[in-house]
């Protein structure tokens, strides 16, 4: 199917224009993003993923002989410091990758996929030290290779990665009568079952019970991670022996092998409230708050009959004719707010990459060079700070002001997506700050008029051009067109 | 519009000032107690449900002791005492001037109409919309903003980077982030301006934006500002010490699932901060006209569970504070702990309607009455004058 307008489709379905990058022409190059995101390599984690498994089991092992060595009297300060400030660089680092990630792709819609499942199946960096090495793995490990093949798999691979079982405390949960709550008094915490319930496949107030949560959260007993091989793993000694009755169903680990967590991941997939649930999310993600029902109808009748092939759920959303019609109902995010506009600005990606480095050179602890540095002078240090600052103003200090900074989102239930949420006094206000310190730093030598062109095309309202092209200044026409509303809304 | 302001508030200044300097010759201390809109009222949300139960303990219930062997303190282990029955969590211990100084109050076991499912995220929306059950789409303050009869007590603000619930809907109200600053020569506000002025959405944001940045600015000048909670507090306290009359903010951090110690006396640390800067911020004429709620969406479970936490239970503790409230007591009818008085075997029985609590202090501080607060503010809530919480 040909779209009236690839404008429409790279700012609804991707990250908008950037100069140079053909919009996507039909539904097919739209669908055919998936299969090319889903085998690449993304930019983080950095070290890539056997690289990042070997850090993190190195980071945690090196925390728990200091917490040892702490407990027997002897702490090491020093250690502790500098595993802290290595794993807020890496954070950093993989941060500033997941922003270059989106801006550079030419794969949007297999982009915006990406943050919509994360977001979805929401871990956060700040639950701990070592969450900071694991929230980007579990992205390039569960998330990516996954949004475009069947539920269940993506479901059973988001569940079962270290991130989240460490995220909703289930390495914390053991069964009230398991060996393990016998032995020294641990008991059952039904965080992941409530929110596997409530927020990964049923939805709130699908009908469930407070039993359920507690059936679902003694099915996932003996479910934990071995944290020196950061792995998930199956604890026998942490289990609740059967039988457990879910939703009409009785888990009795017949096999005795501990998977009826298993089982339970594929009812509650096959469920049709989480068809439900889940395509709501999409239609009310890309198009609008209120979710024209015959467009969720449509995508809950191609997943039943595909058994949940996502793929077939995002060509049905894709095929519906109110795909393409009334734009501009939602208002973007500030993650894609702030790629959006450095993709317009069309940064070469060596120059993105010099902000991780000022970024870096900011840090206090950073060893000889920094040292060589200090004795050189103040004034270099001063510079350097300075640096170190405005990179992250325009980066990930922006998103933190905005309210959306990256792997962090406020609760399980991930960042929210409504209209009034994300337009409102104070996020004006911080938008129109970014844009004028990018247009100050980037656009000193950009036509307003141009640039406007670039980032919106045919998307662009002719009065918006009218006043854009009669700004008081280049630094404010370029602010305008980042500001203006149809740059704001999707 | 901000030379406007500036004089207005100057004005004032200036009259209070001679009117302390010269007596009662030209407006007397009791007419500028009686003047219309004088009184405030703030509510603080605790997000993640706050353990009511480990705030204000009960340690005088027989059964508390063996609820919460970990989490639960006794006078002798360094639990506050507050009235031979309840005492206070020590991390609260820098509210305890207020409690002797009668502006300090707690209500046990109340909550909303919110049962069974436990979530979070419903349990804030039926906190801040103030309804019964699903479909209220705006939030009771909001609501109240339309219902108060002196129209110069309505200008109302939240302070966060996004309008919260609680004050979305219909009626004007300003939300600013104690970090916001605007600094925009005039063309280019002017340039913005028709910029927006074919989208009313963005245009209005763009009118509330340059308002309210302008309100803040005449309290910080260049300070620089930050984004903690005494921040907040301190920007909400300034703003109700001059226009405005309603505030409301967030504290996060209760969502205590998991070594609970550490993470409450945090959060309660923040609650604290919270209270005594806005104290400090509005001033001591202006506190003694204040009233502060501060509630949570539901409590914890009565018991411990296997982690040194607590999770998702159903009744809670509401916080009241300023001058203007009924002080020192701690409100509320007591449910007790024993098992078959534990809902479901499990929560603090909610005795009471966390918005009933919201209702008094509507009726104290602006005059509403209770059928207007039933019909338009609380719909379904019942509430008359009779309510134990305006006896206090």
């Amino acid at each position: 199917m040909a779209l009236p307008t690839p404008t429409l489709a790279a700012i609804r379905y991707g990250y908008g224009l950037r100069p140079g990058e053909e919009p996507p022409r039909d539904v097919e190059a739209l669908l055919g993003q998936i299969e090319e995101g889903a085998s690449g390599k993304p930019r983080f984690p950095r070290e890539g993923i056997a690289g990042r498994l070997d850090t993190a089991t190195r980071v945690v092992s090196l925390l728990a002989a200091e917490a040892k060595a702490r407990r027997a009297g002897n702490p090491n300060e020093d250690v502790r410091k500098a595993t802290q400030g290595e794993a807020r660089r890496i954070y950093r680092q993989d941060a500033m990758a997941r922003l270059a990630q989106a801006i550079h792709s030419p794969l949007g819609f297999y982009e915006r996929l990406a943050s919509f499942w994360v977001d979805h199946f929401s871990t956060s960096v700040m639950k701990s030290l070592p969450m900071r090495m694991i929230v980007p793995l579990y992205e390039a490990q569960a998330i990516r290779p996954n949004l475009g093949g069947s539920f269940i798999k993506l479901l059973s691979a988001a569940i079962l990665h270290p991130a989240m079982l460490i995220y909703l405390d289930q390495d914390q949960s053991v069964g009230p009568d398991s060996v393990a709550a016998r032995k020294n008094g641990r008991g059952l915490n039904e965080n992941l079952g409530r929110e596997l319930l409530e927020l990964h496949t049923l939805g709130a107030g699908s009908g469930y019970t407070q039993e359920d949560v507690r059936a679902a959260a003694l099915i996932l007993t003996g479910l934990s991670v071995d944290d020196r091989a950061m792995q998930v793993v199956y604890q026998p000694r942490f289990a609740e022996a059967g039988p457990v009755d879910l939703l009409g169903r009785t888990y009795r680990d017949d096999e005795g092998d501990g998977q009826d967590h298993v089982l339970m991941l594929e009812d509650l997939a096959a469920n049709p409230k989480t068809a439900q649930h889940i395509c709501g999310k999409l239609v009310r993600h890309f198009i609008a708050d209120d979710a024209p029902a015959e467009m969720v109808e449509a995508m809950v009748a191609a997943w039943t009959k595909s058994r949940g092939d996502l793929t077939e759920v995002y060509r049905a959303m894709l095929a519906h004719p109110r795909a393409w019609s009334d734009p501009g109902r939602k208002i973007k995010q500030p993650f894609e707010f702030v790629v959006s506009g450095f993709r317009a600005l069309d940064l070469p990606e060596k120059n993105f990459g010099n902000l991780l480095r000022d970024m870096d050179d900011g840090d206090e602890d950073e060893g000889p060079v920094q040292k060589a540095m200090d004795l050189a002078g103040m004034a270099a240090r001063e510079d350097t700070k300075k640096k170190a600052g405005r990179a992250n103003a325009l980066t990930l200090g922006a998103l933190q002001r905005m309210g959306q900074p990256i792997w962090q989102p406020p609760s399980p239930a991930g960042f929210a997506d409504e209209t009034s949420v994300w337009l409102t006094p104070s996020q004006l206000s911080e938008r129109i700050s970014w844009s004028r310190m990018v247009a100050r730093i980037f656009g000193q030598k950009m036509e307003p008029s141009v640039f406007l062109q670039a980032a919106l095309a045919d998307a662009a309202h002719p009065e918006t051009a009218r006043v854009i092209a009669q700004a008081p200044n280049k630094v404010h026409g370029i602010t305008m067109v980042l500001a203006s509303p149809e740059f704001n809304r999707r | 519009m901000s030379f406007q302001h500036g004089f207005a508030l100057s004005r004032r200044g200036f009259l209070a000032g001679a009117c302390c300097a010269a007596g009662a010759s030209v407006l007397t201390p009791v007419s500028f107690a009686a003047m219309p809109g004088d009184n405030r009222f703030v509510t603080i949300i605790l997000r993640g449900a706050m353990d009511g139960l480990d705030f204000v303990q009960p340690y005088g219930d027989p059964a508390y002791a063996a609820l919460r062997p970990k989490l639960g303190l006794r006078p002798d282990t360094g639990l506050i005492d507050l009235d031979g029955f309840f005492g206070l969590n020590p991390a609260a211990s820098a509210l305890m001037p207020l409690w002797q100084a009668g502006e300090l109050s707690f209500v046990h076991a109340v909550s909303t109409p919110y049962r069974d499912q436990r979530s979070h995220f419903d349990g804030q929306d039926m906190l801040e919309t103030g309804g019964n059950g699903k479909g209220e789409r705006t939030g009771w303050l909001n609501r109240t903003l339309a219902v108060i009869p002196r129209s110069n007590a309505r200008r109302a603000i939240d302070i966060n980077t996004s309008m919260e619930l609680i004050l979305s809907g219909p009626n004007e109200a300003d939300s600013w982030s104690s970090q916001s600053n605007f600094a925009l020569a005039q063309d280019e506000i002017a340039f913005l301006d028709r910029l927006y002025a074919g989208d009313p959405a963005f245009a209005k944001a763009m009118e509330e934006a340059k308002k309210t940045d302008m309100s803040a600015d005449s309290l910080y000048g260049d300070a620089k500002r930050g984004a903690g909670i005494a921040d907040m507090a301190k920007l909400a306290g300034g703003m109700l010490r001059e226009d405005y009359r309603i505030a409301s903010f967030s504290i996060n951090g209760w969502d205590t699932h998991v070594g609970q110690q550490g993470q409450f006396r945090k959060a309660v640390g923040d609650l604290s901060t919270a209270i005594l800067t806005l104290k400090e911020a509005l001033g001591e004429d202006a506190w003694k006209k204040t009233a502060v709620l501060a509630m949570t969406e539901f409590g914890r479970t009565a018991r411990e569970n296997g982690t040194n936490g607590t999770d998702h239970g159903t009744g809670g503790l509401a916080v009241l504070a300023g001058g203007a409230i009924p002080g020192g007591k701690v409100l509320g009818k007591w449910p007790g702990l024993s098992e078959d008085k534990l809902l479901d075997r499990r929560d603090l029985m909610p005795t009471g309607d966390v918005r009933e609590v919201a209702a008094a202090m509507l009726y104290r501080q602006f005059g509403i009455e209770p059928d207007t607060l039933t019909a338009k503010v609380f719909p379904g809530l019942s509430f008359d004058t009779s309510s134990a919480y305006l006896r206090g």
